[in-house]
């Protein structure tokens, strides 16, 4: 059981490994050079820090095995931070001189 | 008249095969969930300063290394993938290898922490400091405040360790509440590697 439990957690830390590798990925493709402003990069980098967080949650912090009050408070919370963080950019770049 | 609902479990409890449990101490929960809209603050603010001089963020982003960012969040990940694999083990009694993780768990926060001064060293030689421009300003005051998370974290991980090596003193709550502490540490790094590394 232990070493189930163990090729799970390997399994997740390969998966947060790999989104944080895109990363690299996108930074390669969208600069030559200098960086440019990019609502693409920036919802996505976002989008994928937050699923980052999410699997986070659910798999290292054990929340899949949580009542269901604390499955969706993190998962409420992931949200939250989702519209507080795209809606600052968007709304931030809306007013912008 | 018979309670025909409570009588019978609902499907979710017949499927799942391991039994519903918060993972250490619900205050700790409280904290997590209270830093997490704390930082989020910082974040929005930050988000909508650089929508305000887009050049002047991105100017100076350029002198960020987004590897050295990529470096720093493997190795975060490493010591939560270690927490995490300190905790099952010693809710299977498994107390050495418990130790063990808790002990890989630190040397990777260590190496987080190291690579961080590097990095403030490098930026500080180049003439990015905290009052240089408005991009660095969020730049020390975000790594810096998550530091002092990470240094509290190797305080929680000494208790989780002292813990451990005992029998009398073990507590699996206890190792669990630690556990969740560290990986808020971590996933706050997710995000503050994102906006400062990678946002555009």
């Amino acid at each position: 059981m232990t070493t189930a439990f163990n090729k799970r957690l390997l399994i997740v830390w390969v998966i947060l490994t790999s989104l944080t590798l895109i990363y690299v990925v996108i930074d390669r493709s969208v600069d030559g050079g200098t960086l440019r402003a990019s609502t693409v990069v920036t919802v996505s980098a976002i989008v994928i820090a937050l699923v980052k967080v999410r699997i986070i949650f659910r798999e290292f912090m054990e929340v899949r095995h949580a009542p269901a009050l604390l499955r969706r408070i993190t998962d409420g919370w992931v949200v939250l931070v989702g519209v507080c963080l795209l809606g600052s950019y968007f709304v931030g770049s809306a007013i912008a001189p | 008249m018979t309670d025909l609902a409570g009588a019978s479990p609902r499907p979710e409890q017949l499927s799942d095969e391991h039994p519903k449990f918060v993972p250490g101490q619900p205050d700790m929960w409280m904290f997590v969930l209270f830093e997490t809209l704390l930082f989020t603050g910082y974040f929005s603010v930050y988000l909508v300063s650089r929508t305000q001089d887009r050049e002047a963020f991105l100017g100076a982003q350029a002198d960020l290394d987004l590897r050295v960012g990529v470096f720093n969040t493997i190795a975060l990940l490493l010591s939560s993938w270690a927490i995490a694999g300190c905790v099952q083990a010693a809710r299977n009694g498994d107390y050495p290898s418990a130790l063990k993780k808790a002990f890989l768990t630190a040397t990777f926060g260590v190496v987080f922490l190291v690579s961080k001064i590097v990095e403030w060293v490098r930026e500080t030689r180049m003439g990015n400091t905290f009052t240089s421009d408005e991009f660095f300003s969020h730049y020390y005051f975000l790594t810096s405040i998550h530091c002092i998370h990470l240094l509290i974290g190797f305080v929680v991980l000494g208790v989780v360790i002292y813990q451990l090596r005992s029998p009398a003193r073990r507590s699996q709550q206890l190792v669990e509440t630690g556990a969740t502490y560290w990986h808020t540490v971590d996933f706050l790094w997710v995000l503050i590697f994102a906006l400062l590394y990678v946002v555009r």
